[in-house]
């Protein structure tokens, strides 16, 4: 479930703690990108003094009620007819290229960050069904060949996000939020790698990084779901690769964004995951990277890496081979040399099959 | 539930009002917080719930009398709480007795004195234990648990309430470490350092004041922050202060910060004794002490494997992980002695072929180029003083003191 601010609850100045403080989206990259530039509100930082007056929070409801959506379509009539008449339609929205036409079948809800439960009506809010094959349409988008990745991306990225929104309004949590929340990590997934390497567009690395942002919340928010379902195993079987990958983001000095470090998260996790494959592996790859022996490192990428273990693992692979703080003595040169000999193949990276959103 | 009748519900609701009206009133803190400490289950405070389930009419009999009426916003809500708690209904009891605990910091605010601080204590312990309850029914109910989320909420606003420059400010300390029970319980430790900002660097703050016991507790929980993110000369210094402060005669709690700094000391090169770990009962740590003392890399990763689940729940296992460096350092400084045994001129030109070999024989299959490359990061690491005489296979050692000790500090990253 989004812990971010906008699901405002109490006293508004004194913000609930969220894991990262989100900043609103709009729908095109160049203004994402621009937000970026400027440093995002740390909402813990407000509460250093800790002079809040306690208000009249008392008199809030300490639990808004979960509200049922209703809304037949990807989009809410209203908003699609607004955004018609403001042209603010995505190109995958438009009715054979009209910029101030959609239609049901193409109009897809926004993120809005300013919403709060309160303001909003059951019709504006898409019932999980609705959701579902929402998600599907987004996903599948991916196949289309007629654009740049960037913009596909950018555009399931708002898309989803919306779709993580209206699932948190109405309090879904059960295994079906489990498998949409899997699909869409493995987006961020595919696009952290993605990003990263295919990228000519000048602000991939900002778009790289909020992508990792929203992974992280999703990762984040999907392993709560795990907890809730705990009893009902359902939907749990990939939750070891998930946890996996939580885990693998941490290599490298990239931990700055993780927040609270790998440690703490270990105590939460269940001994049965914690001895998975999965994990194992990821763990396994941790101590030989900290350590600095990339030959253990590259072999058991080679030899064991899943294909979305591998998005997330392959920089540090490159990071590896050349960074000289990790080969920092004269044998620099000859250990080179041994890890090209070495010729691990990366595992070719099939996201193009959709066999990855499948379950 | 014992049944009670209706004449005496009445007489032992009268009777709790009249003594928080009292307590109140004669600034009686002692007697106060035992009015508000729900989860301590008292024999009052259930015979009072008791009371409560057949009288329903509290709203009427606290506002009909002035010596009550005003503390009806703290009253009432609490009622419920306690109700509801004894009824197991544990998320109401939360929410409830934080409406409580809301009308009563109102009214803490304009208390002269810090007379009831030690109710103010009182309160802030009972919300996050009715909010780790109440988390707790949410998740055996399938819905996501947010009420210790909440309380740590709640709980900053009491901090902000006790940031003043009265006497009340001594309180802080003790709020604090609820929230960092409750920050750690969530693992959203991230949100510590806020209050610790506040803590350390507010000019109406002065750390000695603060009562021993909430030093000693505010102490190993920042001290446990500084492992988690592998500081350990801070962590050393905070866990050290926590030991040295605490009580003798708690010795579970001399053991919780036992568990923190052996980790510490030993990736500072400080190794405990034998006798002492087994004083404290901490015997998880005594292979790891072996290995470090032998060099025995196989024990080390075993011992690791035995107490893993142990390891990760206090969250030291990446520490001790980190620990394989120095028993590479402690084998290959052993391989030395030897060899400087036989032939003292040649001792110092280690090749790499005798510590395959020695690894081979603890069971560890590594081959030219993997010892190479720890080779190569221990002398990065200044664990050992030397260079690779990269075609003939051999580490050649200083002469001076090629195997340095950490002495204190930790290994260089």
């Amino acid at each position: 479930m989004e812990r971010s601010g906008h699901f405002q609850r109490r006293n508004p100045s004194h913000s609930s703690p969220s894991s990262s403080s989100s900043t609103s989206y709009r729908q095109s990259a160049h203004s994402r990108s621009n937000r970026f530039a400027k440093s995002a509100p740390n909402s813990v930082g407000r509460r250093i003094s800790g002079h809040q007056e306690p208000e009249a929070a008392k008199n809030e409801p300490s639990d808004p009620p979960a509200i049922a959506g209703t809304c037949p379509f990807m989009c809410p009539e209203e908003e699609r007819a607004q955004r018609e008449r403001l042209r603010d339609l995505a190109v995958f929205e438009r009715l054979n290229g009209n910029p101030s036409l959609s239609s049901p079948s193409l109009a897809v809800k926004k993120f809005c960050r300013t919403i709060t439960s309160k303001q909003v009506r059951a019709s504006d809010v898409r019932p999980l069904p609705i959701l579902e094959d929402t998600l599907t349409y987004l996903l599948n988008l991916l196949h289309s060949a007629k654009h740049p990745f960037e913009v596909i991306q950018d555009f399931i990225f708002d898309r989803t996000r919306s779709i993580r929104q209206d699932l948190t309004m109405q309090h879904i949590v059960n295994d079906r939020a489990i498998r949409m929340y899997q699909k869409m990590v493995k987006f961020h997934v595919i696009s952290h790698y993605k990003l990263r390497n295919h990228s000519s567009f000048q602000d991939a690395s900002s778009l790289h990084y909020l992508n990792l942002e929203q992974l992280t919340k999703s990762l984040t928010s999907l392993f709560d779901l795990y907890e809730v379902n705990r009893s009902s195993n359902s939907a749990c079987e990939n939750e070891a690769e998930f946890r996996s990958f939580y885990v693998l983001l941490h290599l490298g000095s990239n931990s700055q964004l993780m927040g609270e470090s790998l440690s703490l998260w270990f105590r939460h996790v269940p001994s049965s995951i914690m001895r998975s494959k999965e994990m194992c592996f990821a763990r396994e790859l941790l101590r030989f990277f900290r350590f600095g022996n990339y030959k253990r490192f590259l072999n058991a990428v080679a030899a064991e890496a899943s294909c979305l273990q591998y998005c997330i693992i392959e920089p540090y692979v490159n990071e590896d081979v050349h960074d000289p703080h990790l080969i920092p003595t004269a044998a620099q040169l000859s250990c080179s040399i041994a890890i090209i000999q070495l010729q691990c193949p990366a595992p070719r990276v099939y996201w193009e099959e959709f066999n990855i959103f499948e379950t | 539930m014992a049944h009670v009748s209706m004449g005496e519900a009445h007489r032992r609701i009268a009777d709790y009002l009249n003594r928080f009206a009292d307590a109140v009133s004669y600034q009686d803190g002692a007697s106060l917080k035992k009015l508000l400490s729900l989860s301590s289950n008292s024999s009052s405070l259930l015979s009072l719930a008791d009371a409560l389930a057949v009288f329903h009419d509290s709203n009427r009999l606290i506002k009909q009398s002035d010596k009550f009426s005003h503390l009806a916003e703290i009253l009432l809500p609490l009622f419920r709480a306690l109700h509801s708690y004894r009824i197991g209904n544990l998320v109401d009891s939360y929410q409830s007795y934080e409406k409580s605990a809301n009308a009563f910091i109102q009214e803490f605010r304009n208390w002269d004195s810090a007379w009831a601080l030690e109710a103010l204590y009182v309160v802030a312990y009972e919300i996050r234990i009715l909010a780790e309850n109440a988390d707790r029914e949410l998740a055996s109910n399938g819905k996501l648990p947010e009420k210790l989320k909440a309380a740590g909420s709640f709980l900053m606003k009491v901090f902000g309430v006790l940031a003043g420059k009265g006497a009340k400010r001594v309180g802080a300390l003790y709020v604090t470490c609820q929230l960092f029970k409750i920050y750690f319980k969530l693992g959203t430790v991230h949100l510590c350092r806020s209050v610790i900002r506040s803590i350390e660097t507010a000019r109406i703050f002065d750390f000695e004041e603060f009562p021993k016991r909430d030093k000693v507790t505010y102490m190993y929980y920042t001290g446990r922050l500084e492992v988690f993110n592998e500081n350990f000369p801070a962590a050393d210094h905070k866990l050290s202060y926590a030991l040295k402060h605490c009580n003798r005669q708690s010795e579970a709690n001399i053991r919780m910060i036992l568990k923190y700094l052996i980790p510490v000391k030993l990736s500072i090169g400080i190794l405990p004794k034998d006798w002492f770990l087994e004083k404290y009962n901490l015997v998880e740590y005594r292979n790891v002490v072996q290995a470090l003392k032998r060099g025995d890399l196989r024990l080390l990763r075993h011992a690791l494997q035995e107490h893993e689940d142990r390891f990760l729940r206090s969250g030291v296992y990446l520490v001790l992980e980190k620990l394989e460096l120095q028993v590479y350092q402690r084998l290959m400084k052993k391989i030395y002695i030897i060899q400087k045994q036989k032939d003292p001129n040649k001792a110092h030109q280690l090749k790499l072929e005798i510590i395959v070999k020695a690894l081979k024989w603890l069971e560890m299959d590594m081959d030219l180029d993997e010892v190479e490359c720890i080779v190569a990061i221990l002398i990065y690491k200044n664990l050992v003083k030397g260079y690779f005489a990269h075609k003939s296979k051999v580490v050649v050692l200083s002469k001076q003191d090629p195997f340095p000790k950490l002495n204190g500090k930790p290994v260089n990253s």
